[in-house]
């Protein structure tokens, strides 16, 4: 250094080369962080459609509570209305079962009654309804990304 | 000639051009030896060459540490051979899972005891917690290896978890979704933390090798560097710990101060009229062959333990998972199970909250807990608040645990476990 200066003291120059080598650094490894969890967050979910056709009304009688295994919903007959409701426990993501009045959770316990809601046990929320509609060539068509309120029902 | 003819092998094989290029010391004799067989040697120099009679003592550290690190190191060997024939695909993975158990040469035992190793070394990591708490032995200077302990214990922890999940059968499949969702309910970064561990949104292909890669080289990997951290700090920070005595110098090391008072040279050896360093020369014996004689026979025991449990007990294998149909009840492993029972509360509170103090509270003692009384001795009067209240949570963990384990039937029930399970009808 061309320029001596007192121990405690830090010149200029060797201040800013301090400051680049560090900042270089620290960006250097906060870049490698994000570009590392950023590898580890999927862009492609190979995951089914949350849409999906329930088939044709007339498949389920009157007054019925049926259990859609392979999508994890019930679907819902009165009379010619129908609703659709999620058999995924709020609590922790197990599958409900079918009561003689409304659904257990095996897990943790939660008790939903008919109408999806928290009768007993740690769920935080009752079990979303999803929309309903008909199709174009008559059947049932379920979407579990669309959320309903309970009294929403799809009149056939 | 009285020497047993393996001993007097060795010492031929020793005194050849080759066996004294790889071993250099022969079979100790003298004082010297003993001393060189220890430094000299790879896998011994990790120890010293004297160790305090105190530290040997089996009623003061009940080997608890060492039994661990056995069983870890049995579960890396027994775990590297499952590998050749597991595949991490959930086509897979459940068909590896049986070849290993019907048609794999002692396919079955070497997953017993990969199984039963694991359990054993969570539990053996918590007790060797409690004898470290115990014994007070986490006090200056090794408030930094009691916290590599806890980040050893969380690791021992995921390990375990992230094993749970590879067979691919409906144990592993719910323990997994259940365990995920848990961590969901931590605040702000929950749900986005079980999308990056899972890779989706449910348990499934994603999720399996993902657990997989974390379990068989991420993890495995962290452990043993920090295993060989918590090694190196023993020695640095003086040895196990023991009660304060005269002249013992190794407990009087400052913050942030190497101890430059003990060497480790072979100086310490000699007697007589030369200088002693630390200790009295009565107090410490050569761990050639006392420390490494016990450790051999300990690792003996463990591996005759295991074998037993692994031979007479099958690891549990159930039906391929099935992401429909959760059993009922749906159980964690034991040691979550406390963990469960409280989530059947409120899965906020009994699965975010309370472990997450737990855990900051484990790892700020050290530092909380200052007072250098009572340090060497099992339950030592001095300590008798930190010891009531670190009693206390261990009851309450195993309360919990046991309601977890045997009071919990179907629905999550109350069930008493000397009664007829009741009958659950299922109405899809």
């Amino acid at each position: 250094m061309n320029h001596p200066t007192p121990d405690n003291d830090v010149s200029r120059r060797s201040f800013f080369q301090l400051a680049l080598g560090w900042l270089a650094g620290a960006f250097a490894t906060a870049a490698s962080a994000v570009a590392a969890v950023r590898f580890l967050v999927p862009n492609v979910l190979y995951e089914p459609s949350q849409r999906f056709k329930a088939g044709k009304p007339e498949d389920y009688p009157d007054g019925s509570v049926t259990f859609l295994e392979d999508e994890r919903v019930f679907l819902i007959r009165k009379g010619n209305t129908f609703r659709c409701l999620s058999a995924v426990c709020t609590h922790l993501g197990c599958t409900v079962n079918r009561a003689n009045k409304g659904y257990h959770c095996p897990c943790h316990g939660s008790v939903f009654n008919d109408e999806g809601k928290v009768e007993g046990g740690p769920a935080p929320r009752g079990l979303p309804w999803f929309l309903v509609t008909l199709s174009k060539d008559n059947r049932l068509l379920v979407d579990k990304g669309e959320t309903v309120v309970a009294d929403k029902y799809l009149v056939v | 000639m009285n020497t047993p003819l393996p001993q007097r092998l060795w010492q031929r094989f020793t005194r050849t051009r080759v066996g004294r290029s790889i071993f250099r010391v022969g079979l100790p004799q003298s004082k010297l030896e003993r001393s060189q067989a220890m430094v000299s040697s790879f896998l011994l120099h990790v120890q010293p060459a004297k160790v305090n009679r105190h530290s040997l003592r089996a009623g003061y550290t009940l080997g608890l540490g060492l039994i661990t690190l056995y069983l870890f190191l049995i579960l890396i060997g027994t775990g590297v051979l499952l590998m050749f024939y597991y595949v991490p695909s959930t086509q897979q993975a459940y068909d590896g899972m049986k070849d290993l158990q019907f048609v794999v040469s002692a396919g079955l035992l070497i997953r017993n005891m990969h199984r039963w190793a694991a359990h054993l070394m969570v539990l053996f990591v918590m007790l060797h917690l409690g004898r470290v708490f115990y014994t007070g032995a986490y006090k200056q200077p090794r408030e930094f290896n009691w916290l590599v302990g806890v980040g050893l214990f969380l690791l021992t922890l995921a390990l375990s978890f992230t094993g749970y999940l590879l067979p691919w059968d409906q144990l592993a499949f719910w323990a997994i979704t259940v365990g995920t969702s848990i961590a969901g309910y931590a605040p702000v970064v929950g749900q986005k933390l079980r999308f990056l561990m899972l890779g989706g949104h449910t348990v499934g292909q994603e999720a399996l090798i993902r657990f997989y890669a974390l379990h068989v080289i991420v993890l495995p990997a962290l452990a043993v560097l920090m295993i060989g951290v918590h090694f190196w700090r023993v020695r640095k920070d003086g040895g196990l710990s023991r009660p304060d005595e005269p002249g013992d110098v190794v407990g009087q090391v400052e913050l942030g101060q190497v101890p430059t008072n003990k060497t480790y040279g072979l100086m310490e050896l000699a007697q007589g009229t030369t200088p002693q360093v630390g200790k009295n020369p009565e107090d410490e014996v050569f761990a050639w062959p006392h420390l490494v004689f016990r450790e051999l026979l300990l690792f003996l025991l463990v591996v005759a333990v295991l074998l037993f449990l692994a031979i007479f007990w099958n690891a549990p294998l159930e039906e391929f998972a099935n992401p429909i149909h959760p059993p009922n009840p749906a159980k964690a492993p034991w040691y979550f199970l406390g963990l469960q029972e409280l989530v059947s509360y409120s899965a906020f509170w009994g699965g975010v909250v309370v472990p997450g103090l737990l855990v900051t509270a484990l790892a700020a003692l050290p530092y909380l807990d200052r007072g250098c009384r009572g340090v060497g001795r099992w339950f030592a009067r001095e300590r008798i608040v930190a010891n009531t209240v670190f009693t206390i949570c261990v009851l309450a963990a195993i309360v919990f645990t046991l309601i977890g384990s045997f009071f919990r039937g179907p629905n999550w029930g109350w069930v008493e476990p000397w009664q007829k399970p009741p009958v659950v009808t299922e109405g899809h």
